[in-house]
């Protein structure tokens, strides 16, 4: 087999690990040796599907000893397998990185014998790229649940950024699709890093050449509608995340049906609306000082549809707004619908000099469409409705979906046949084109027509 | 009305500032090269003198501050419509109510001045990632933008930094120059379209270049397909000089 035909299968096989960022790390680069990282990370490219191509994203093997129901790589399906070595990989990496086609290696692996052995074979190839070849571009590592500590410790000293991916978002989920994993195998080397991390952070404040340990951080990947889970569940996972284990990142990936099984759903897309809103959440855990049980509780364990999270919670908290945009402090103006950060530090910034008018907001990039209703500006409301939740639901909920639910109620007209006894076919025109977007929506949020 | 006209050069560009500071009149500013005379305004040539744009450099840099500095340099490099005037506003905002104006995120000017910084450094980023090389020799590199903006100077640090151990150009071919490192130090030379067409000769076959386009293709998730989404994170503007589509 040849190296393209490898790659082609290699690449193909991991490409449903969501994580591309090349973000985070702090490398030195040497006069006299390739590669440099980017704080903010760099994309080279974007495919099609809307995602960028910013790392080298290839598995080292798709032999794999496991049988997870939702995985593509699965021992038990019928794909074409391949292995690289590891020459092929380090040449690979460093003349697309010459090419500037990369920003630096994901390197994962299906598991090949044992955990243990696959963890040394992808040090192997980091080690080479790091000590031969003096690279320093990116380089993200998967840590193998089940690995050896040391093999861990080991392969941070060269990785850029590691990642232990959970997949699922509770126990049992993961009994269900994914029987040989344990939840805690997969939640021991990320304790590993983090504790390392510490360690060497620690030992940095000492020795000033003491040896970085996975600068970049860790990330981990869950699945999103492959199982039942709540939007609460998956949520507050993720704050645990972040909150125990500093992890840099939380992806969600909709599930995309890869496989049949009796435990897996029948989608017919993926649920990307939802993995959207769960983004849209993430960021408000990450940016915005909420708080996972305050965007969603017991009672309301999805997301809204129609609202996007920060919208829903201030509607849902309405006796806080609304708030005065020349007084508010900063983290009561990131807590407005419509105010983003750069929005917020804008404000903040301007009306040191002077106080804003209501039309100064809109050059700050505010979004007047949501925030309108949340604000006042000098003491005066320019809201174009009272604020009342439900008038306020009512008027950002998009005009599709509103069509749709006033069915029964329409508007007569002298020229339209409806009021005669004989046409009740469907003559209400003006309705189907809202009926066609309506049907994508269930479709995106739960993958299931 | 009255219109400036510069060579191009920052110096150039800082002594019309100083010229068409002081005057009451209002005043545009344009590069010679690129200027269409109208019947309406009369134009002047500025000659560079570098003892005034010291004094404007220096002058900027103790009174106001280094980022107005870099704001103007900015809005020098950009190719965006009347940038040059927006430049002279820009000053005598910042030299009549103090270079605390710069937080004014509401005023007109501050907020033109912001716009274009952005999109300029927006197009460098980019470009760190857009940039294609091409082998044509060993170790030694040639890759053709074509950018909205004048970024090559901008984005010298990050690629001399990066492959420092190999020989690179990357050629403007909208401005004919080209950013040229040979292993100890790079600069910005002047390359014709012609000459590029000799250093791009030497057709060496990349192997490369189809693995990457065999690894572009399998990388694709197919029933994610979202066109819109990839154009406006890599505009149609740069396909041209992207390898992996074609």
């Amino acid at each position: 087999m040849d190296l393209k035909e490898k790659l082609r299968i290699l690449s193909d096989a991991a490409k449903y690990d969501v994580s591309c960022s090349s973000s985070g790390s702090r490398r030195k680069s040497v006069q006299g040796q390739l590669g440099s990282t980017e704080n903010a990370g760099i994309c080279h490219s974007f495919t099609p599907d809307g995602r960028c191509i910013s790392l080298l994203k290839i598995l080292m093997t798709n032999y794999c000893i496991y049988d997870c129901a939702y995985c593509i790589n699965k021992r038990s399906n019928h794909v074409e397998r391949a292995a690289f070595t590891v020459n092929e990989i380090v040449e690979l990496t460093i003349n697309f990185y010459r090419r500037n086609y990369i920003e630096g290696l994901f390197l994962s692996s299906a598991i090949i014998q044992n955990p243990n052995h696959t963890m040394e074979m992808l040090t192997q190839v980091v080690k080479k790229l790091r000590n031969e070849y003096h690279f320093g571009g990116y380089i993200h590592l998967k840590a193998i649940p089940g690995a050896s500590e040391e093999l861990i410790h080991e392969a941070g000293l060269y990785a850029d950024r590691m990642s232990v991916n959970i997949e699922l978002p509770s126990d049992a989920s993961l009994k269900l699709l994914a029987p040989d994993k344990k939840k805690e195998e997969i939640f021991k080397p990320m304790k590993d890093i983090k504790q390392n991390q510490l360690m060497h952070l620690e030992e940095r404040k000492k020795f000033k050449k003491a040896p970085v340990f996975v600068p970049g951080g860790q990330s981990t990947q869950l699945i999103i509608g492959a199982t039942p889970d709540s939007d609460l569940n998956i949520l507050s996972l993720s704050e645990k995340l972040y909150q125990k284990y500093s992890l840099k990142r939380v992806y969600y990936s909709a599930y995309t049906p890869v496989n049949k099984g009796k435990n897996l759903p029948d989608l017919i897309s993926p649920p990307t609306l939802r993995e959207h809103r769960l983004y849209q959440g993430d960021w408000l855990l990450r940016y915005y000082g909420f708080k996972a049980n305050e965007l969603l509780d017991e009672k309301h364990p999805h997301f809204d549809t129609y609202l996007d999270p920060k919208t829903s919670w201030a509607l849902n908290n309405l006796h806080l707004f609304p708030i005065e945009v020349n007084k508010a402090p900063y983290h009561m103006l990131l807590r407005v619908p419509g105010i983003g950060v750069r929005g917020a530090q804008k404000i903040v910034s301007s009306r040191r000099l002077a106080p804003l008018q209501f039309d100064d907001l809109k050059k700050l990039g505010i979004v007047l469409k949501r925030a309108q209703y949340f604000i006042t500006c000098n003491t005066k409301y320019y809201g174009i409705v009272d604020i009342d939740e439900s008038k306020i639901r009512r008027i950002l909920t998009p005009q599709t979906m509103l069509l749709e639910e006033n069915n029964p109620y329409e508007q007569l007209s002298l020229f339209s046949l409806n009021f005669l006894p004989s046409s009740n076919l469907s003559l209400n025109q003006p309705l189907n084109k809202s009926t066609i977007l309506l049907e994508d929506t269930p479709t995106a949020l739960t993958g299931e027509l | 009305m009255l219109d400036y006209l510069y060579d191009g050069s920052f110096s150039g560009y800082l002594t019309t500032l100083f010229y068409a500071y002081p005057l009451k009149e209002e005043v545009r500013i344009y590069k010679e090269l690129t200027y269409s005379p109208s019947l309406l305004t009369t134009s002047k040539y500025i000659t560079t003198e570098e003892d005034k744009s010291e004094r404007v450099y220096q002058s900027i840099l103790t009174k106001l501050s280094y980022s107005t500095l870099d704001n103007l340099y900015n809005i020098y490099l950009s190719d965006e419509v009347e940038s040059e005037t927006l430049g002279l506003k820009y000053i005598k905002l910042c030299y009549h109510y103090g270079d605390d104006i710069n937080l004014a995120k509401n005023n007109d000017i501050i907020r033109t001045v912001d716009l274009t910084c952005k999109r300029v450094w927006k197009e460098v980023h980019r470009f760190y990632g857009f940039v294609r090389f091409k082998e044509i020799g060993p170790l030694t590199f040639y890759a053709a933008i074509e950018p909205n903006h004048n970024i090559l100077p901008l984005m010298m640090g990050h690629f001399k930094k990066r492959f420092s151990d190999q020989n690179f150009i990357i050629h403007d071919q909208k401005r004919h120059c080209a950013m040229i490192y040979n292993q100890q130090e790079i600069y910005i030379s002047y390359l014709s379209i012609e000459d590029s067409h000799q250093l791009a000769k030497a057709e060496i076959r990349d192997n490369f270049e189809e693995l990457f386009k065999t690894y572009y293709k399998a990388t694709t998730i197919a029933e994610r397909k979202n066109p819109r989404l990839q154009n406006s994170w890599m505009p149609k503007r740069y396909y041209k000089h992207l390898v992996e589509l074609d």
